[in-house]
């Protein structure tokens, strides 16, 4: 069977979607990001620090994008 | 009662009820090598979930964590960075392993990528990457458990004896029931250490802080070094977030206790749903362990060795019943990834060692019996490393956490179908460098320019497997055809995705 095109890009709009979607999560939790921008306490979010909080975010859309490629059976 | 009476009772409690599995899963198991190894390549979402999590959560998420909360502070909430991606990792790269280990029979991951490159040599050097970066774990997980023992008796066992009898029991529970009774004890002891982190944590931080934000405000009062990046000792740099994130990611997929898990599953949907839930459990855990890190913090500043914050914690401000709960939650957490490296071990010696090389079609329960001997030496061979205190262990070690992400190029080579291939003296040149630059990046010359060794080693391995493989002979285009041709059936059907 010929290969049309590389396993490492999707051929799906869905598939564009949550690949780019996930990947902008994870950099959202990466350098420089979080040693700049978000290194900070304030403001405090529901109690938290503010990098605690928008880590735990960054974390739950990542999750959000997979559940969302799950229900799109991408 | 007194306290230690309560640990120690609960967590032999737990030993028992082990064994007790062990022998359940040995009477409805067949006595095929599927079955034994690979659960009969039937394992459903429920148990499948709890042995992954269980499994990839050791000792070092219940006790290590909260050490490195309490010397580094908020930077180790990192790790949630690294759990999310193991659930993408597993969504997209598991269920591709899965679909090649149910067409073609694979049982480790040498079995994987032996075929595809169609390299004996190949076979050897992921097995021996396999056995040599996994058995340390053991000595790891075995050293915890010892210790994690001791200190529930009140040092009344031995770190010694007590590592002893958790390795007999977790190797026993493995002979008699094979991958279905680590399966089995991992969905107990999956539960068990997650609701043990979290209601000792929570019973600390509500006695000692009056709760989590009371635990946030105490901090930026008394530490706010400890709420900010890099970290009050200059830790979490950039070079070791990034670094970190790979390693414990794709370091830890590549392992073969976790591989040979795609490999048990029941369907590429279960294996979907686990990719996509998996990070809730994973991440969420790393939340009480950074409560109980950054709470010792201010309550014990001069504890001497980090990783002993839960512990002693819990011994001075919790009721023993719950002190010993957890502490059995503890055992569990190491037990799960004891037993599942042992097995791992055992299938990978058995499978692409003893039957490739030393004695081919014999019947099924022959090598049924060797795998048994060979858990029985790993044993052995697992507790003189973890009594023996060797000091080159130590420098091995810290290398296994990138050790087994030399595979990543081989692996993405055989699942991700692409215009240019990897050859057998590709991926070869590409592991022996990146494991000689690990080794340089480490110990030699540690992380230069800040950048975690597993970038460096990473790096260095794909810049070699790509620059040999132009000049050396591919996988021949049948097996290529036969390999990637799976794969894109699998992934996007016969016409193309179109």
């Amino acid at each position: 069977m010929k290969i049309p095109r590389s396993h490492f890009l999707p051929r799906t709009r869905n598939g564009w979607t949550a690949m780019i979607a996930f990947l902008v999560a994870m950099a959202l939790a990466q350098p420089p990001i979080v040693h700049g921008l978000v290194n900070r306490v304030e403001p405090w979010i529901l109690g938290m620090p503010f990098l605690f909080a928008y880590l735990l975010g960054a974390y739950l859309v990542g999750i959000a994008v997979l559940i969302w490629a799950l229900r799109r059976n991408v | 009662m007194e306290p230690w009476v309560v640990s120690t009772s609960l967590i032999f409690l737990y030993l028992i009820a082990t064994i007790v599995i062990g022998i359940l899963a040995n009477r409805k198991g067949t006595r095929s090598m599927e079955d034994f190894f690979l659960y009969g390549r039937q394992a459903g979402f429920i148990v499948l979930y709890l042995t992954v999590v269980a499994t990839f959560h050791s000792a070092f998420a219940f006790l290590g964590s909260g050490g490195f909360f309490f010397t580094h502070g908020i930077g180790f909430w990192m790790a949630g960075t690294w759990t999310v991606l193991v659930g993408a990792i597993t969504y997209t790269l598991g269920t591709r392993i899965w679909a090649l280990g149910k067409k073609f029979g694979y049982i480790t991951p040498a079995d994987l990528v032996a075929d595809f490159y169609e390299s004996e040599a190949v076979r050897i050097i992921v097995a021996l990457v396999s056995v040599v970066f996994t058995l340390i774990y053991i000595q790891v997980q075995a050293q915890g458990l010892g210790y994690i023992l001791s200190v529930a008796t009140g040092d009344r066992i031995s770190f010694e004896l007590a590592s002893l009898i958790l390795l007999v029991v977790a190797a026993a529970y493995l002979m008699v029931g094979g991958l279905r009774a680590v399966y089995w004890t991992d969905v107990i002891q999956g539960i068990w250490m997650y609701i043990a982190v979290w209601a000792g944590s929570l019973v600390l931080t509500y006695k000692l802080f009056g709760g989590p934000v009371e635990l946030w405000k105490r901090l930026m009062a008394e530490r706010p070094d400890l709420l900010s990046l890099p970290g009050p000792e200059g830790f979490f740099t950039p070079g070791i977030w990034v670094g970190m994130t790979i390693a414990l990611s794709f370091g830890i997929i590549f392992q073969p206790h976790m591989m040979i898990r795609y490999f048990t599953a029941a369907s590429d949907r279960t294996l979907k749903v686990l990719g996509a839930t998996t990070p809730i459990y994973l991440m969420t855990l790393f939340i009480p362990a950074a409560f109980v890190g950054l709470g010792g913090a201010l309550i014990l500043p001069d504890l001497a060795s980090p990783d002993r914050v839960f512990p002693e914690l819990l011994f001075q401000y919790a009721p023993p019943w719950l002190t010993g709960l957890i502490l059995a939650g503890a055992t569990a957490a190491a037990m799960s990834t004891l037993d599942s490296i042992l097995h791992s071990n055992m299938t990978v010696l058995t499978r692409d060692v003893y039957q490739r090389y030393i004695a081919r079609d014999r019947s099924q329960g022959h090598y049924l019996a060797f795998g048994r001997l060979v858990v029985v030496a790993l044993l052995g061979v697992g507790f003189y490393l973890t009594v023996s205190q060797l000091d080159f262990l130590v420098a091995l070690v810290t290398l296994s956490g990138a050790g087994a992400l030399q595979l990543m190029p081989a692996v993405l080579g055989v699942c991700y179908p692409g215009r240019r291939l990897h050859t057998s003296k590709g991926i070869i040149a590409g592991i022996l460098t990146g494991l000689a630059v690990l080794y340089l990046t480490r110990v030699a010359f540690p992380q230069p320019l800040g950048i975690h060794e597993a970038l460096w080693s990473l790096a260095a391995n794909f810049a070699v497997t790509i620059v040999v493989s132009r000049f050396t002979r591919p996988p021949s285009e049948a097996t290529v055809e036969r390999i990637h041709g799976e794969v894109e059936r699998f992934v996007y059907g016969d016409n193309g995705g179109a």
